[in-house]
């Protein structure tokens, strides 16, 4: 019912590999472990994003030459709520 | 093959590991660094440039700038906060 495959347009699909690749290299626990950090690193970049993205619409009217401390507090707070918010929906979502 | 100075190897042949991770943690930069300028482009232009007129203005082309800054900015704020609280 939900799709909740990864977006075809998160920076991790856009790399590409070497076409002749060394089997073996699948097993090098090295680059499993790469690979995982480079996966985390990637989910929480599009978090991040995601999230600056909304906020900088709820909190920014124009761009000024600095933030104001109202300003710099409402993108702090917002990303806080943001996760507030999307562990109510789970928890919610969970209870249907 | 020992004339090769740099580490990558030559077009076809396998990578060593650690080429690798370089060429897949080089693209990913490349990609995470398009994907905010293109945001950028798409929020700068909404909130700079409301009346379009044939060409950029003095204050447009500063909005601009004051706002690349600003979103950056913005990116750091909401990334420290989301990763330097711990629950």
């Amino acid at each position: 019912k939900f799709d909740s495959s990864s977006p075809s347009s998160s920076s991790s699909s856009r790399v590409k590999l070497p076409t002749a690749m060394d089997p073996n290299l699948a097993n090098n626990p090295q680059l499993i472990q790469f690979l995982s950090q480079e996966k985390e690193r990637a989910m929480a970049n599009e978090v991040v994003a995601k999230i600056t993205s909304s906020c900088w619409d709820k909190c920014v009217d124009k761009p000024g030459s600095k933030f104001s401390s109202s300003e710099t507090s409402c993108l702090s707070n917002c990303a806080l709520r943001y996760m507030d918010m999307t562990m109510l929906i789970m928890k919610r979502f969970q209870q249907q | 093959m020992d004339s090769y100075s740099s580490s990558s190897p030559p077009m076809g042949a396998s990578p060593s590991p650690e080429a690798l991770m370089e060429q897949i943690q080089a693209q990913l930069a490349e990609a995470y660094a398009k994907e905010l300028i293109e945001t950028m482009r798409e929020k700068c232009f909404d909130k700079c440039i409301t009346k379009p007129g044939s060409s950029l203005s003095s204050g447009e082309s500063s909005c601009i700038s004051r706002c690349v800054d600003r979103y950056l900015e913005a990116t750091g704020i909401i990334s420290r906060s989301l990763f330097s609280q711990q629950r």
